[in-house]
């Protein structure tokens, strides 16, 4: 045990007591499902996400109003698209509750697929013609077109085709990041990650400089890519790096808003405390983000000040609507967990003894709870103490050096023994097995 | 030809000096083919014309060519006929009788074999015991007659006598089918005696030794080896790289049911792994493990229990009932003082309360006890490394190894080799 | 059969040796091929008893034929004490040690291990509790509640009147820590050992 664990109990009892205050008044009331304003934010996206996020929204919301709402501007969006595998799926969803005017349009839709086969074809005819010529440029040109084409519509495989056929015909840097960056933007809507982490490092390792911009917007699209993978700690590291110039000119996959939020609950969730203060709390970058967050900025603060009942209040405040995040909603619940375990970690971290009680006021929870979540931890290996359920108190473990290693040398003497007999054992069946081949089966006694 | 009678006289004057008996040896070599055979039903009334102790080698032989006749067998089975034999193994003489260890081998085998016979392996342990002594070199020696002995200690109950040669640490090695049944045999001596890291070691040893193909005694040894492991350690350790590849590879196909329950073991419930059991209790009594793993079954409420000795100081009775998935706190207060008898955990109860107390290993390292098993640990272990050291010696000495490791070193034998060779590795 | 060895030790009151002599005498006499029937069985089995040897015991029991079990209801009662240890049926133990007519020969040696028995449990209840009820400590000592009370009381343990309720006092166990000179020369060599 080092020096800095003796700090006395009552100095414990303090730092808890220093926690109750201030909590209330700490962050303006967040949204919660029922007040999600939809609209505000769909406005932070371009784009096709739009569609996918509003019809996420309105299949987990669970509000009947706020489903309607999101599946109006999903059918609104999809018919300005001229995206009609999604306008089919909203009209469906909707289902007449909307109106006349909200209801399945096989006409429409008939039109803008039969225009779309013309306009189809006379890409095709056009890059046919530049393939004929053996033109690369207008070749690349022309499958750009049609991967754009096939985007628009909603085909995001058949985008994916063009957008990968155009590699053989990129001539400068700029081409190849520019193929990247489609292929990026499809894989990502198609959640085939494995594709994004891939050509974000094809871009990266373009010889000329990036724009700052095409920049940031890699850090973001690997970032995603590694929290939909479950790594974490790489994902809070690329979300850190992203530079501000990102602000609104990637909002066809990712808002500003959203970088601040993965980013803190990642970071939070795998980084030890020295890392959090140099990767987070003092990278001015981020800070840029975390203010566009204010409740985010305030629960980092939090934790890091080990305010932690506060902290996890926010986190909880914000929960019901990062569920509804297209990106985040899958792993909300391991982040969550992996931050409480950590403030439950660091909290023991610094005593000898630690009351439960007090500590069970810290965490908002019952004594009996935290019990078992500190139990499960302990177990884990990741706090050193025992718990005398009892009094209610956690003590530190201290290791009695001259005893474990009394324990310890006797122990390896005895595995030494007993490896070396079953060794040289092994050995001996070894050299008979030889003799065995070497003398033909003379056996002696 | 000599008749019997003066084979009988001979035996009678040569028995004395060493030299005395390389002549008689030759004498019986000689007489042992076609005239002993033959009047081997008239060999037994001579026996007592001889003495066990005096006349060793001579009695062997005699002994040996009426045994070696089944009519002989049959025409004294169940008299006094194992009686005779088992008092000769007794108090024979070792330097006579290893002379023909062969024959004295066979003598043994139709002992066992008898006493199976009469549904009586009981009678066999006594001078099998003796008869191990008087044929191994040292007690390092692996003999054939090991195994034939520990099966008549499994056969008759007599577990603790098995112990008499598994206390031996055993080097030398001539048949590793020997070894591999002495391995088995000796994990079950043990399991029945509750010693059960004893009976991982020998298990370990059958599971790991050299082999270039499967065979039946490794299986059931593997299939023994993880349910102790389960019982004694909690989990089945993988295998070491040491292992042969063919077991590595092949084991655990043949014992696919036992891996499943270590898996499902690995989860820590107790109704979990009971209804595991339940749905194949016969394939395990068909093994005839059924015994063993209701024990890998009952160690897990240990195993819990034990767990959590090592996240609290105290807890309610209660709550351990719960946590280890007991029914009554009463329940929890027995296992509990069951595993402070046998020493498993250190802790109190406090009944006025209903909690439990966790301590720690209370033993300071102080005793003049602990000096005693410290040191002797310590002597132990510098025998063994001596031993280390002289067969590395004779290792880099050995003209085979060298040639090996010469040619694989891609040039001839060199006598500069030597130097290369280190004496020692600690 | 020549049981002197067995009576000696039965006379001699050393019951600690008999299970390694009723063991060794018992292979020695089945060596010779003659008749197991007379065999002391309750005393062997007892022996091990003695002993805490429960998988002998058992092992023993196994091999003993039925029309022997049939015809000494003695050697019954012995396993009955076997069962109840195995079982740790605590108080079980007690009683089925007091409800048999022992013969002479034996009845010596199942007082005994009822006393060594009832002084291991004590130790036990010792080192395993700190406060423990006067019921439970008269069920684990097999003796009545006022005997029970009364031993516990006289090896220092102090009662709760009130609550029925008596508080252990653990003994501190005596340590040796003297050491010869003898040690001293190990040491040495180990230290040689270590540098050569």
């Amino acid at each position: 045990m080092d020096v800095e664990c003796e700090v006395p109990a009552a100095a414990a009892a303090a730092v808890t007591n220093g926690l109750g205050g201030g909590e209330a008044s700490a962050a303006p009331a967040p949204l919660s499902a029922e007040q999600l304003d939809v609209e505000a934010y769909a406005a932070q996206y371009l784009g096709r996400t739009r569609l996918p996020r509003l019809l996420f929204i309105a299949q987990r919301c669970g509000v009947e109003s706020i489903e309607l709402e999101a599946l109006r501007m999903a059918h609104d969006e999809a018919r300005i698209r001229e995206d009609t595998l999604l306008y089919r799926d909203a009209a469906q969803r909707i289902d007449g509750r909307l109106g006349p005017r909200y209801r399945y349009d096989q006409a429409w839709v008939d039109a803008v697929n039969r225009r779309a086969e013309q306009r189809k074809e006379k890409l095709e005819t056009e890059l046919n013609g530049h393939k004929a010529h053996l033109i690369k440029e207008s070749i690349r040109m022309g499958y750009n077109d049609i991967g754009d084409f096939y985007y628009g519509h909603g085909h995001l495989s058949e985008a994916f085709k063009s957008y990968i056929r155009t590699r053989d015909y990129c001539t400068t840097s700029k081409h190849v990041v520019q193929m990247c960056m489609h292929v990026i933007l499809v894989s990502i809507q198609l959640g085939q990650f494995a594709h994004v982490t891939n050509y974000v490092s094809k871009a990266e390792q373009t010889p000329d400089e990036l724009d700052p911009i095409v920049i940031a917007k890699l850090r973001a699209a690997a970032g995603l890519a590694y929290l939909e993978t479950k790594k974490y700690k790489l994902a809070a590291r690329k979300f850190l790096e992203t530079g501000p110039e990102l602000g609104s000119n990637y909002s066809e996959v990712i808002a500003p808003q959203d970088v601040a939020v993965y980013g803190a609950l990642c970071a939070l969730a795998s980084f030890d405390r020295s890392d959090l203060k140099s990767k987070v709390v003092d990278n001015i970058n981020f800070r840029n983000f975390l203010e566009l967050v204010p409740e985010v900025r305030e629960l980092v603060n939090d934790f890091y000040s080990s305010r932690y009942g506060s902290c996890l209040e926010h986190l909880e405040k914000l929960k019901s609507n990062l569920l509804l995040d297209i990106h985040l909603h899958e792993h909300l619940e391991t982040l969550y967990k992996d931050i409480r375990h950590k403030a439950i970690i660091q909290y023991t971290l610094p005593f000898i003894s630690v009351d439960l009680n007090t500590m069970a006021d810290a965490f908002k929870t019952s004594v009996s709870m935290l019990e078992k979540e500190l139990a499960a931890l302990i177990t884990e290996n990741k706090i050193n103490a025992r718990i005398d359920s009892h009094n209610k108190i956690l003590y530190a473990r201290h290791a009695d050096q001259r005893n474990a290693t009394f324990q310890r040398a006797l122990q390896t003497g005895s595995e030494f023994e007993r490896d070396v007999k079953a060794m040289l054992l092994r050995a001996n069946l070894m050299k008979h097995d030889f003799n065995q081949r070497s003398l033909s089966g003379q056996r002696k006694m | 030809m000599e008749s019997v009678e003066t084979l009988v006289a001979h035996i009678q004057a040569l028995s004395g000096s060493p030299e005395d008996l390389a002549q008689l040896h030759g004498l019986l070599k000689q007489a042992d083919g076609d005239a002993l055979r033959a009047h081997s039903a008239a060999l037994l009334p001579l026996l007592p014309q001889l003495h066990p102790a005096a006349h060793s080698l001579g009695y062997l032989f005699l002994l040996d060519a009426f045994l070696s006749a089944p009519a002989n067998l049959k025409a004294h089975a169940g008299g006094d006929l194992l009686a005779t034999v088992a008092n000769f193994l007794v108090s024979c003489s070792a330097e006579q009788i290893r002379l023909s260890p062969d024959k004295f081998l066979n003598v043994c085998k139709v002992l066992k074999s008898e006493a199976m016979q009469l549904n009586a392996p009981i009678r066999g342990i006594a001078p099998l015991r003796a008869a191990v002594r008087k044929v191994q070199p040292s007690s390092e020696h692996l003999t054939p007659l090991h195994a034939e002995y520990l099966t008549l200690c499994l056969l008759a109950k007599q577990y603790k006598a098995g112990l008499s040669v598994l206390e031996d640490d055993i080097f030398e090695v001539d048949q590793p089918k020997d070894l591999f049944l002495y391995c088995y045999y000796g994990g079950m001596i043990y399991i029945g005696l509750k010693k059960f890291r004893k009976a991982l070691e020998l298990l370990h040893n059958a599971v790991t030794a050299p082999m270039a193909s499967l065979n039946a005694i490794t299986i059931e040894a593997y299939k023994k080896y993880v349910l102790v492991s389960l019982i004694q350690n909690g989990q089945v350790p993988s295998f070491p790289k040491y292992a042969s590849s063919t077991a590595q590879r092949n084991l655990k196909n043949h014992a696919q049911i036992y891996v499943d329950l270590s898996t499902c073991y690995g989860n820590g419930s107790y109704s979990e792994l009971e209804t595991f059991i339940q749905s194949n209790t016969e394939k395990f009594e068909t093994d005839n493990n059924l015994g063993l793993v209701k024990q890998v079954l009952s160690s897990m409420y240990k195993r819990n229990i034990q767990r959590l000795t090592q996240t609290y100081l105290t807890l309610s009775l209660e709550d351990i009932a719960s946590s280890v998935q007991l029914n009554t706190p009463k329940e929890a207060e027995m296992h509990v003082l069951r595993m402070i008898e046998d020493g498993e955990i250190h802790a109190t109860i406090n009944q006025k309360d209903g909690m439990v107390s966790f301590h720690e290993d209370p033993e300071q390292y102080k005793s003049s006890e602990m000096v005693e098993h410290i040191d002797s640990s310590i002597q132990r272990l510098m025998a063994l490394s001596k031993k280390l050291t002289s067969i590395d010696e004779n290792i880099s000495c050995d003209h085979a190894f060298l040639m090996k490791s010469g040619r694989e070193r891609g040039r001839g034998f060199d006598y500069d080799d030597f130097d290369s060779v280190p004496h020692k590795y600690f | 059969m020549d049981l002197s060895t067995v009576n000696a030790a039965l006379a001699a009151k050393s019951y600690p040796d008999l299970a390694p002599i009723c063991d060794d005498l018992f292979l020695q006499v089945a060596s010779q091929g003659a008749a197991t029937d007379g065999w002391p069985y309750a005393v062997h089995l007892l022996a091990h008893l003695y002993l805490n040897d429960l998988n002998s015991a058992r092992f023993l029991w196994k091999t003993v034929p039925q029309e022997v079990k049939d015809a000494h209801p003695e050697l019954a009662a012995v396993w009955k004490i076997g069962q109840c240890l195995w079982n740790r049926d605590y108080a079980g133990v007690y009683t089925s040690a007091q409800g048999f007519e022992w013969g002479p020969e034996i009845a010596d040696f199942v007082a005994a291990f009822i006393e060594s028995y009832r002084k291991r449990i004590f130790e036990l209840l010792t080192s395993a509790y700190s406060t423990i009820s006067v019921a439970d400590v008269s069920h684990f000592m097999g003796m009545s509640e006022e005997d029970a009370t009364n031993y516990a009381v006289q090896n220092g343990w102090s009662l709760d009147a009130a609550a029925k309720m008596l508080t252990v006092t653990k003994q501190k166990p005596q340590t040796n820590q003297k050491l010869d000179a003898s040690k001293l020369q190990r040491l040495t060599e180990c230290v040689f050992h270590l540098e050569h």
